[in-house]
C-alpha cells in the first residue's frame, strides 16, 4: 500500500485524498440539541461523520446517535421517489410517480374534502421533525383548517404548558453558578450528552448532585452525592412531601415567597398533608435520605433542577407532579435567580439564543378559526394553552365523526406507534380517510397507510435555519445531494403551495423568505448566513441571559407572581376537576380495582432512554440497532425468579388493550415490580399495550411510563 | 512518539458512541458478519455484600507492550508501529489461522468472514499519525476514553496520585 493509499482507507481529508470536510448538522435527536458535524465526503458520498470541534454548540461532541449518522443517512429502507399506493392500505404495495403527478394528486384531493366537509376535515400532522414546522403550521392555516398537530401532543409540551400556568415560563438549570444540582430525572449520559459536562464541572467545583430516578443509571453511579431511586409515577408525592419538610424545617426563602409567589398558603394546605412517614411510603424510600435530600437542596443553594420534557409528564399524573416539582424553585427561591433556575425564552424552535424571532407570528398570523381544533372539548386546559390540537382525541373523533368529521390527513413523519392504541388508529385511518399523504425519509409502518408518500432528505442533504445558544443563527448548506429523487420537506410544502394556488406571499416566494421574515430585526439576514459555513453571532443577541426579569418586572401568568395557586387552571369549567394547585393521586388510578391489579400486577414503564434510541428512529439504522438487535423488555431478577423467566428468553408483555413478544433481560437497576420496555419497534410495538383512553386529564398526555400489565414465559419456536 | 489508551471507568456510560465511531472509521460491514473492533459492557456485578456494582466498560485492542500476538503470528502479520507504539498489522499474508486471537488476553483480533482474515484495532494508525485523535476517542463525549502520548501519560499519572491522596486526606477545599 501507498502513502496516499494508506491515508485514503484512514480517510485523512485533505487535497491528495480528495477527502473534503463539510458542515452540517445532525438532527436525529429532539432541536434542543442538534449538534454540529463534519461530514467527510469523496466523489458526492459521506464517508464518515464527526462532531465539529469549532461548533459554538457541541465543541466537536457528539452522542451514540449522530456518530451513527453516516449508517441513518444510507439507510436501504430510504424512500426513493414519490410512491402512489396501488395494494391495500398498510399493505406497502406501491408504484413510482412524479413529483408533478403527486402534487396534482394531493392538491385534487385535499381541496375534494375541504369541498365535501370542511377545510377542518383535513388535519395537517408532524411526527417528530420541528425544523419545517413555521412552514407547515401556516400551510394548515392558509388552506384554512385549524387542525395541525404534531409530537407535542405528548411530549414536552405538558411540562411547558404546566410551567406556562405557573410561572409565565419555563426556566433551565443555571449550572454554572449552583451549588447544589436536583436532578430529576436528570440522566444525560442517554439523552441530552452535553448536560453531563456541566454536572462534572459543577463537582469540580465541590458543587452536590442529586439524582432521582426510577432506575440506577450512569448518572446515580458516576455523579450522585445522594440518589433517590423512587417508586415510578410517585414524584409528586416527593415534591409536596419535600415542600412540607421545607416549610416546616424554616429552609423556605420566605422573602420571596410574600414577595413572588401567589396561593401559599392553599399550597402549605396540600403539602401539610404529605407528612415524611407517609411520602416514604408512598415512594418506597428511606425517609432519612428524603431528609437528607431536602436539607441539601433547601440548604447549600442557589440550587437548579433539571425538568424532563418526558420522563414525568408521561404518567396520568405527570402534569402535577411536574408541577410540584417546579413549584419547588420558587418556595426555596431559586426561581429566577443566579444558580438557580433561570427563564430563557426560546428564540426559534425550542432553542434559546437571546433574541427574538416572529415564529409564532408566522404560525398563527392567518388562523383561520371557526372550528373547534381536535380534542379541544376534552382537553380545555391544553386547548387554552396550546395551539394545536391533541392528537390524543384523534382516533375517537375519527371513529364517531364528532364534533365533526376528519377524512383526510397530509402528514410529514407522521408517527402512528405514538398513539397508543396504535392499531385501533391504523384502522380508523384505514377505513374512514378518503386521503392519507405522507411524507417521510424511510418508508414506516405509517406510510404504509399513505395514498400517496412523498421522500423526505435528511439534514444533511438540505439547508435549514438553526439557533443556538450563546446567540448564534446557522443556515447550514447540504454537504450531499438528496439522495435519490428525495427532498427538503420546506421545499415540498412551498411547491404543493404553488400548485394549489395557496393564497400566502410567503409560502409562494419559499423557505428563504420566510425565514427572512421571521428573523427581521435581529441584524442578518439568510444572505449574511450564507456566508458561513458555522454558527454565527447574531448582533441582537443578548448573551448571557441574566437572571431577575421576572422578579424585577412581575411574571406573565394573572396574578403577575409565581402562582402556587394556578388561576389559569381556576378559570377552567369545574366539571373537568382540574386543581389549581398541583396535588398528587395515584398514576394507575384508573386501573386499581381488584381484578385489574390481581390480572395485571407489574408496572410498565415505557421509553426509558437508552443512548443508542430516540423513539422509532434508530431502531432501523444498523449500527445502532446492533448494540440491541433485538425489541427487550426489562425486569428485576427476583420477579424472573418468581416467574421462572429464562435471561434472553421469549415473554409476552400484555395489558388489556394488547400484547408484544420480546426477549427478556434482568437487572437490578430497578425495582421489583417494574418492567422497562424501549418504544418505537414496528415488531413489538409497546404502545399498543396502553389504553387509549389512559391519560393525563390536564395534558391530554398517555401515561406511556405508567401502565399497569403483565409478563409471562412464550413457548419457544 | 508513543501513544496510549487510556480509559476511565467513573466517566463511562457503555453509551457506545466509541462503537460508532469505530464502525464509521473502519466500514465494520455487520450484515456480512463483520464485528466492530470495540465493544461496550454495560455488566452487573453482584458484590459479597449482596449489592450490586454497575459496571460501564470499553474495550479494544490493549497494545500491550510486549504484545503475545506478534510473536502467535506464524506468518508475521502483526508488528509494532515503531513511532506510536500501537500493534499493526499487515494481513496480506493472512492464512486465517487465528492463532492471534487466542493468544491475545482480551481476545482483540477479529476473524473477519468475508475474506477469511484477521481484522483488530491499529489504534487508528494512521490517524495519529497524521494529528487526529483515534476514531473511538473522538467519538467519546464524556472523557471516558483518551489517547495521550507517553510523556502525558506519565504527567497525568502524577497529578492522578496527587489528587487521590489529597482527596483521601480529607484536604480539599469545601464549597
Amino acid at each position: 500500500m501507498t502513502e496516499l493509499e494508506k491515508k485514503i482507507k484512514a480517510k485523512i481529508p485533505g487535497e491528495d485524498t480528495g477527502i473534503e470536510v463539510r458542515h452540517s448538522l445532525c438532527a436525529i435527536c429532539s432541536p434542543s440539541h442538534h449538534c454540529g458535524v463534519d461530514c467527510y465526503v469523496k466523489d458526492g458520498k459521506i464517508i464518515k461523520v464527526e462532531g465539529t470541534p469549532e461548533h459554538p454548540y457541541n465543541h466537536g461532541h457528539l452522542c451514540t446517535k449522530g456518530s451513527a449518522l453516516r449508517n441513518y443517512v444510507y439507510r436501504e429502507d430510504r424512500i426513493k421517489t414519490p410512491l402512489r399506493r396501488v395494494g391495500e392500505r398498510g399493505e406497502g404495495k406501491f408504484e413510482p410517480i412524479s413529483w408533478d403527478e403527486a402534487y396534482q394528486i394531493i392538491a385534487e384531493k385535499l381541496n375534494a374534502v375541504k369541498e365535501q366537509y370542511s377545510p377542518h376535515a383535513v388535519a395537517f400532522l408532524s411526527g417528530y421533525c420541528k425544523w419545517y414546522r413555521p412552514i407547515f403550521h401556516r400551510f394548515a392555516h392558509v388552506f384554512g383548517s385549524v387542525n395541525f398537530g404534531t409530537d407535542d401532543c405528548t411530549c414536552s409540551a405538558s411540562m411547558v404548558i404546566a410551567n406556562k400556568v405557573t410561572a409565565g415560563t419555563g426556566a433551565g438549570p443555571d449550572m454554572a453558578h449552583a451549588n447544589t444540582f436536583l436532578g430529576w430525572n436528570f440522566d444525560g449520559y442517554y439523552s441530552g450528552h452535553l448536560s453531563v459536562l456541566g454536572v462534572q464541572k459543577l463537582k469540580e467545583r465541590g458543587g452536590k448532585v442529586i439524582i432521582i430516578d426510577i432506575r440506577q443509571t450512569p448518572a446515580s453511579k458516576n455523579l450522585a452525592d445522594i440518589f433517590l431511586q423512587i417508586n415510578p409515577g410517585t414524584d409528586g408525592a416527593l415534591a409536596l412531601g419535600m415542600a412540607k419538610l421545607i416549610i416546616d424545617n424554616g429552609w423556605a426563602d420566605m422573602d420571596y415567597v410574600e414577595k413572588y409567589t401567589y396561593g401559599f398558603e392553599q399550597y402549605k394546605a396540600l403539602a401539610d398533608q404529605y407528612p415524611l412517614d407517609k411520602v416514604a411510603q408512598i415512594t418506597g424510600l428511606d425517609p432519612e435520605d428524603i431528609y437528607e435530600a431536602t436539607k441539601l437542596y433547601a440548604t447549600n443553594g442557589p440550587a437548579c433542577t433539571n425538568f424532563s420534557a418526558s420522563a414525568l409528564v408521561h404518567h396520568i399524573n405527570g402534569f402535577n407532579a411536574h408541577r410540584a416539582i417546579f413549584c419547588l424553585t420558587a418556595l426555596t427561591g431559586n426561581f429566577d435567580r443566579a444558580g438557580g433556575n433561570v427563564p430563557n425564552p426560546a428564540t426559534y424552535l425550542h432553542k434559546p439564543a437571546g433574541f427574538k424571532m416572529r415564529e409564532h407570528e408566522f404560525r398563527s398570523d392567518r388562523y383561520p378559526g371557526g372550528q373547534e381544533r381536535i380534542g379541544a372539548e376534552r382537553f380545555p386546559l391544553w386547548n387554552a394553552q396550546f395551539d394545536e390540537i391533541q392528537g390524543m382525541d384523534l382516533l375517537r373523533q375519527l371513529e364517531e365523526d364528532k364534533p365533526y368529521p376528519v377524512r383526510a390527513i397530509f402528514a410529514l413523519g407522521m408517527n402512528a406507534k405514538m398513539y397508543p392504541e396504535t392499531d385501533k388508529l391504523l384502522r380508523a385511518m384505514k377505513d374512514k380517510l378518503d386521503f392519507f399523504v405522507d411524507t417521510d425519509v424511510f418508508m414506516t409502518l405509517t406510510a404504509k397507510y399513505a395514498d400517496i408518500v412523498l421522500p423526505a432528505c435528511t439534514s444533511v442533504e438540505r439547508s435549514e435555519l438553526k439557533a443556538y445558544q450563546g446567540g448564534y443563527l446557522v443556515y447550514t448548506k447540504p454537504v450531499i445531494e438528496p439522495l435519490y429523487e428525495s427532498k427538503s420537506d420546506v421545499d415540498i410544502l412551498c411547491e404543493l403551495a404553488r400548485v394549489m394556488k395557496l393564497d400566502d406571499e410567503y409560502l409562494q416566494k419559499g423557505y428563504e423568505a420566510s425565514l427572512d421574515w421571521m428573523m427581521e430585526g435581529c441584524g442578518l439576514t439568510v444572505a449574511d448566513l450564507k456566508k458561513s459555513d458555522l454558527p454565527v453571532k447574531v448582533p441582537a443577541a443578548k448573551w448571557p441571559v441574566e437572571p431577575g426579569k421576572c422578579l424585577r418586572d412581575g411574571f406573565k401568568t394573572p396574578t403577575g407572581k409565581f402562582e402556587f395557586y394556578s388561576t389559569a387552571i381556576a378559570a377552567i369549567d369545574p366539571k373537568y376537576g382540574l386543581d389549581p394547585l398541583p396535588s398528587y393521586y395515584d398514576s394507575l388510578a384508573d386501573q386499581n380495582d381488584e381484578e385489574t391489579r390481581k390480572n395485571y400486577p407489574f408496572y410498565l414503564c415505557t421509553g426509558a432512554r437508552l443512548a443508542h434510541a430516540i423513539h422509532s428512529r434508530t431502531h432501523e439504522t444498523p449500527w445502532l440497532r446492533s448494540l440491541r438487535p433485538n425489541p427487550t423488555c426489562e425486569v428485576n431478577p427476583q420477579d424472573a425468579a418468581r416467574l421462572g423467566l429464562k435471561e434472553g428468553g421469549d415473554v409476552e408483555l400484555y395489558s388489556p388493550y394488547g400484547s408484544i413478544r420480546v426477549k427478556v433481560r434482568f437487572t437490578h437497576k430497578i425495582k421489583p415490580g417494574v418492567i422497562l420496555m424501549l418504544h418505537g419497534y414496528t415488531e413489538a410495538n409497546v404502545n399498543v399495550l396502553i389504553g387509549r383512553d389512559h391519560l393525563d386529564p390536564y395534558s391530554g398526555y398517555p401515561g406511556f411510563k405508567g401502565m399497569r400489565c403483565n409478563i409471562r414465559n412464550v413457548q419457544e419456536g | 512518539m508513543k501513544h496510549i489508551f487510556v480509559f476511565d471507568p467513573d466517566k463511562c456510560s457503555a453509551c457506545s458512541s466509541c462503537v460508532m465511531g469505530c464502525m464509521d472509521q473502519n466500514d465494520i460491514d455487520l450484515a456480512a458478519g463483520d464485528v466492530c473492533y470495540r465493544k461496550t459492557f454495560d455488566n452487573e456485578i453482584e458484590l459479597a455484600d449482596g449489592s450490586v456494582y454497575c459496571a460501564y466498560l470499553s474495550t479494544a485492542c490493549m497494545h500491550c507492550n510486549d504484545a503475545p500476538c506478534i510473536d502467535a503470528c506464524p506468518v508475521g502479520c502483526l508488528s509494532k508501529d515503531p513511532e506510536t507504539g500501537f500493534t499493526v498489522y499487515d494481513n496480506t499474508n493472512c492464512i486465517g489461522c487465528k492463532s492471534c486471537a487466542m493468544a491475545c488476553p482480551f481476545g482483540a483480533p477479529r476473524y473477519r468472514k468475508s475474506d477469511g482474515k484477521m481484522v483488530k484495532c491499529d489504534g487508528c494508525n494512521e490517524r495519529v499519525k497524521n494529528g487526529l485523535q483515534p476514531a473511538c476517542v473522538r467519538a467519546c463525549t464524556f472523557g471516558a476514553l483518551t489517547c495521550v502520548t507517553e510523556e502525558e501519560y506519565r504527567q497525568s499519572g502524577s497529578n492522578k496520585a496527587c489528587n487521590a491522596l489529597i482527596d483521601q486526606l480529607n484536604l480539599r477545599k469545601k464549597g
